[in-house]
């Protein structure tokens, strides 16, 4: 085929020979203290050949994406030469995407952090916080040093303040085991760790409704995606942010002949594959969605078996908001169960979970002395304040294209929504997640294949027991990241005096008011940071512990969104002075006199780990690199896990949000209500979407993604950019009332007026000015207490003159230099 | 005979750009550099759609698309016939190649090609990491370079690397002279077209457009030519051996 095969094939016996010689200028292999620019420095370090045989070891990513994908890296003499996807039990699930494919410049980027160090002007003594931050300059220590130091201010403050001031904190950097290592230290420790306050509003919005939820909402297995007729994907960019397992199977659904609707402000790649597209303004999602179940109920278009059969449709109401209970109306009956009024028997029943019966779905009923209205007609009753034609102006969205979109989901079979974490990211937004579970509850998309619930697809995750908190442990304290917060400012519920954090870029960059919390770790007297690179967090450290990539370590992770549990194989030892999370955390128990707790090498405590799961085993798993575990296809196919075993689609026990009662969903707004206090001043909502180009704060300075993504930018419709006289290219300054930013404008049209954006997880050196989360706000719903980031405003103007921005023109990747220095 | 061709579902692409960071690092393409492209058919810039955003909350007023792009791999290739000294050249297989060796680094190949296909090395190729990555020989400054349908996996009867990770299943490669490949069933069964036609070109690389293709699910990093009738069933292929092209057609 090759016009010259002999060449080809010399060509590759002379790299096989001359490869070894570059393998020993690394010094990989042998854990030494070469480091990779002193390598690449030397002579000898210029490549002239590429060519040679690659073994190919498992692994897999694990960033907090939605994918992760199991990646086959390529390993040539010591070296991670390139990485593909992996081929899991399920060939399904081999998916890999542009993040996963760039690897090869994360493990050997010049960020990485190489040595432990400490803070010059730390000491035991005095911590001279007012030290930290851009300005702070490092030395190097050993580990044993960094540990000895550790271990020293974790009994100083468990002596003076009680052990749950040391915080334990891990960030979503790695969904390996470096979680459940320090989870079992801060259990035997007795310290604190975090539960989160973010992504988790909507979840607990569906949960009230369907029994289900927390981080987004359980669903069916994404390879059931091609049997939905409809998806309505609520408020996610499913072809930007989670495309790696998803967009394949998407597509499918639609090649299948399913219908593709999109709820989003903004015109999105998925918006663009839409077979319909809703463009509703910030914080109307609830309006909405009460628009199509008016819909849905003024053609009568609702599942009335499914509601008969599996929700509290039927359940009737009494006077004060509550349901009837049988124990109350029904002599005799002890019992604390719903009641329905039966119309073939024309009797007052209990409403058992999964049962079919002739229910009134409408109308009033005596019951005893009392009367009961049915839970349905509540529903209907508030959805009816919500015509499309009435509605169109508020949500954005034409009457006919929220029918049609309601027409579709009802009328075509198997389909439902799948939230994005859009809409989490408003105050009040838990009451979308309470809409929409009513919305396909009316149309009876539960428990069949190719009807969705959620944006969290069923997947495997491996079972620990009780390692993260072993028996006769004190246990750690777990508190939400807005308690963190308070703890560390003021000692409300409990003072935090030491962080020991891994895996995290929290503190300096991805927490909203990012001001708040640099003032708030002033209090701390130890800033222990662990990560792979030299993120703005170990900016802001006391101790920088350096920590292995993911193919410099043995590990198993788990997708919790697809059916594999997945080996990670070590391609070769950490680089510089690197160990894993499990070394760190392990040695640090050592010094804190837990050492017993821990096996001395990975490989034992994994092995030791999964003897708790009946279906994967520590040898099965190395030698396929994937197990699948029996994962159900379809979710919700029995009883509901609320109250009633049903889907509670009248909740009598509802919270209030500003005075109004949520027993069926009600709209509520913060800041993207029109009349919201501030808006003359700072007219525009400021979100911060997930892009394609980063998971979070992470992959972040892959030469290869700069290229194609070099900047911050700020997303601003035509429209409002003429308003203020901002050109495309110019660098504007965003502002509000808690910081500002500077960054380039992006003057398009799908961004919605009214609305700007700045994709979210730059790094503080990324801006010409400020940070996107020196605008973002801790005002939390009392409710949820989720972080609102999407809940803000601001204003933009033109950047003022005096801006530097020869950070990006000298330098078109945008990777500073400077932070490969100071390691 | 054989022609490797490329079919892309332009309905299927959704311009995350795998196929442009994946093809970098196959290739061990130089910072600066780009062999494949992303091109957005829409507005003026990456990711934004033409139109303008609707008032009244319509539907359908604004569009955007995703034009992967990368040497066509003519099969009339205006860059072959410039070539001074020869060095770009077609191969049996349909592949435009380009020998490092010869190339002097003239560039009428970059003016001859209607599809900005080419890159030339100014400078010495810079990579990250320094020590390259993929499994390619390299190019030294001074020449052109450019897509060669990562004919050192084609040889190893593996899919290009831009095919065997897109994740949305996008991209198909085989022989367009095989009548049973998928690539030469779509080209029949799709409205495909071919970028530039009026250039009469022939480009090996045809687009899928209008209506969605299922694509070709990678079960594995082979090309279909060299499934085994048990994996072309698990790929959702027809499990039916090579037919071979004498056989194909009947009268010819």
């Amino acid at each position: 085929m090759s016009e010259n095969p002999a060449e080809t094939n010399v060509s590759r016996r002379t790299v096989l020979r001359s490869t070894g010689a570059a393998a020993a200028a690394l010094g990989i292999g042998g854990g030494g203290l070469v480091s990779l620019s002193e390598a690449a420095d030397d002579e000898s370090g210029v490549f002239t050949d590429y060519v040679g045989e690659d073994e190919v070891i498992p692994n897999s990513c694990a960033p907090n994406c939605r994918g992760r994908c199991p990646i086959e890296v390529h390993v040539r003499d010591g070296r991670v030469q390139k990485t593909e996807p992996g081929i899991p039990e399920n060939r399904e699930y081999k998916r890999g995407c542009t993040l996963g494919l760039s690897h090869a410049q994360r493990i050997y980027n010049p960020t990485r952090l190489k040595y432990p160090m400490k803070r010059t002007g730390w000491s035991a003594d005095d911590p001279n916080v007012d030290g930290r931050g851009e300005d702070a300059e490092f030395e190097r220590i050993s580990w044993d040093e960094a540990l000895t130091i550790m271990a020293d201010q974790m009994e100083a403050a468990k002596a003076e303040y009680g052990s749950e001031s040391v915080y334990f904190e891990s960030g979503s950097g790695d969904y390996g085991t470096a979680s459940d290592h320090q989870a079992r230290l801060a259990s035997l420790f007795g310290g604190t760790r975090m539960d989160w306050s973010i992504d988790i509003n909507v979840g607990q919005g569906f949960r009230r409704v369907g029994g289900a939820g927390w981080f987004n909402v359980p669903t069916n297995q994404a390879s059931d995606l091609k049997n939905a007729n409809t998806i309505i994907a609520w408020g996610g960019d499913i072809f930007a942010s989670r495309l790696q397992q998803d967009s394949s199977k998407m597509l499918d659904a639609i090649e299948n002949g399913g219908k593709l609707v999109v709820v989003d402000p903004v015109y999105t790649g998925t918006a663009a594959k839409a077979d319909l597209w809703l463009p509703v303004k910030p914080g109307k999602d609830v309006h909405l969605a009460l628009g199509m179940i008016h819909h849905i109920f003024e053609n009568e278009l609702y599942d009335a078996a499914f509601l008969r059969k599996r929700t509290l449709g039927p359940a009737l109401v009494g006077p004060d908001g509550t349901l009837l209970k049988a124990a109350d109306v029904l002599p005799g009956s002890d019992e604390d169960k719903p009641v329905a009024y039966n119309t073939e028997t024309e009797r007052v029943e209990i409403l058992e979970p999964e049962t079919e019966g002739a229910y009134a779905l409408t109308g009033e009923f005596s019951v005893g002395e009392t009367t009961g209205r049915v839970a349905l007609d509540a529903l209907e009753e508030e959805a009816a304040n919500y015509v499309p034609e009435d509605i169109e102006e508020t949500v954005g969205v034409e009457a006919g294209n929220i029918r049609k979109a309601a027409d579709w989901l009802a009328t075509r079979g198997p389909g439902g929504v799948v939230p994005g974490l859009g809409v989490d990211r408003y105050k009040y937004g838990h009451i979308f997640g309470q809409a929409y579970a009513v919305l396909v509850a009316l149309t009876g998309d539960y428990g069949r294949s190719g009807s969705f619930q959620g944006g969290y697809f069923n997947g495997a995750a491996a079972d620990f027991g009780d390692y993260s908190a072993p028996e006769g442990s004190p246990g750690y304290e777990f508190i939400r990241q807005t308690k963190i917060l308070t703890g560390m400012e003021s000692g409300d519920p409990f003072q935090i005096k030491v962080l020991f954090a891994q895996e995290s870029n929290f503190i300096a960059n991805q927490l909203p008011d990012r001001q708040r919390w640099l003032e708030a770790v002033k209090n701390l007297d130890l800033i222990a940071v662990s990560d792979m690179h030299h993120t703005p967090t170990t900016q802001h450290a006391d101790l920088i512990l350096p920590a292995a990539h993911w193919f410099e370590k043995v590990g198993a992770t788990s997708p919790s969104t697809h059916p594999h549990v997945m080996y990670r194989e070590k391609a070769h030892d950490p680089l510089w002075e690197a160990r894993s999370d499990f070394w760190i955390n392990s040695r640090l128990a050592r010094k804190l006199g837990f050492g017993e707790y821990f096996h001395d090498t990975k490989p034992e405590e994994l092995e030791s780990m999964l003897e708790a799961d009946e279906h994967v085993d520590y040898e099965t798993l190395k030698s396929q690199g994937t197990v699948e575990k029996p994962v159900p296809v379809v979710k919700y196919t029995g009883e509901f896990n609320t109250d009633s075993g049903r889907l509670e689609i009248y909740d009598e026990d509802a919270p209030s949000e500003e005075g109004i009662s949520l027993e069926v969903p009600r709209p509520v707004e913060s800041r993207t209500a029109e009349d919201w206090e501030g808006a003359d001043e700072y007219p525009l909502t400021f979100m911060q979407k997930h892009s394609k180009w980063r998971i979070h704060s992470q992959f972040e300075y892959q030469p290869w993604l700069r290229e194609l993504n070099p900047e911050p930018q700020l997303d601003i419709n035509p429209k409002d950019a003429a308003e203020r006289g901002i050109e495309h290219g110019q660098y504007v300054r965003v502002h509000n009332e808690r910081g500002e930013m500077v960054v380039r404008a992006k003057v398009n049209d799908a961004i919605q007026p009214g609305l700007v954006n700045t994709d979210q997880g730059w790094y503080t050196d990324d801006f010409v000015r400020g940070h996107h989360n020196d605008l973002t706000h801790t005002d939390v719903s009392p409710v949820t207490g989720n972080f609102a980031f999407y809940d803000v405003r601001v204003e933009v103007e033109p950047a003022p003159d005096d801006i530097e921005t020869n950070m990006y023109t000298e330098n078109p990747t945008g990777v500073p230099e400077r932070t490969g220095d100071r390691q | 005979m054989t022609r490797y061709g490329l079919v892309i579902d332009q309905e299927r692409c959704i311009g995350c750009q795998a196929c442009a960071v994946t093809c970098k690092q196959e290739n061990n393409v130089g910072l600066g550099q780009f062999w494949n492209r992303v091109l957005t058919e829409g507005g003026d810039h990456l990711d934004t759609p033409e139109g303008g955003y609707p008032e009244h909350g319509q539907d359908g007023t604004l569009s955007m698309n995703y034009q992967p792009t990368a040497c066509q791999h003519c099969e009339n290739a205006p860059c072959v016939k410039v070539c001074p000294v020869n060095a770009t050249y077609i191969r049996e297989d349909g592949i435009v190649e380009i020998d490092y060796d010869k190339c002097i680094g003239c560039r009428y190949c970059m003016a001859a090609c209607p599809y900005n296909a080419r890159v030339f090395n100014w400078d010495e190729p810079e990579h990250v990491p320094k020590e390259g990555t993929g499994d390619v020989e390299a190019r030294p400054q001074g020449v052109v370079e450019k897509c060669t349908f990562c004919s050192h996996r084609v040889e190893e009867g593996l899919d290009p690397a831009c095919v065997v990770n897109c994740p949305s299943d996008a991209r198909i490669f085989g022989d367009l002279e095989d009548p049973n490949s998928t690539v030469s069933k779509y080209i029949k069964k799709y409205d495909t077209h071919q970028l530039l036609e009026d250039r009469e070109t022939d480009p090996s690389t045809y687009y899928i457009k209008g209506e969605m293709s299922p694509g070709r699910p990678q079960i594995s990093d082979k090309m279909e030519s060299e499934l085994s009738p048990a994996e072309r069933e698990e790929a959702g292929l027809r499990p039916t051996p090579h037919v071979p092209e004498s056989a194909a057609g009947g009268d010819d």
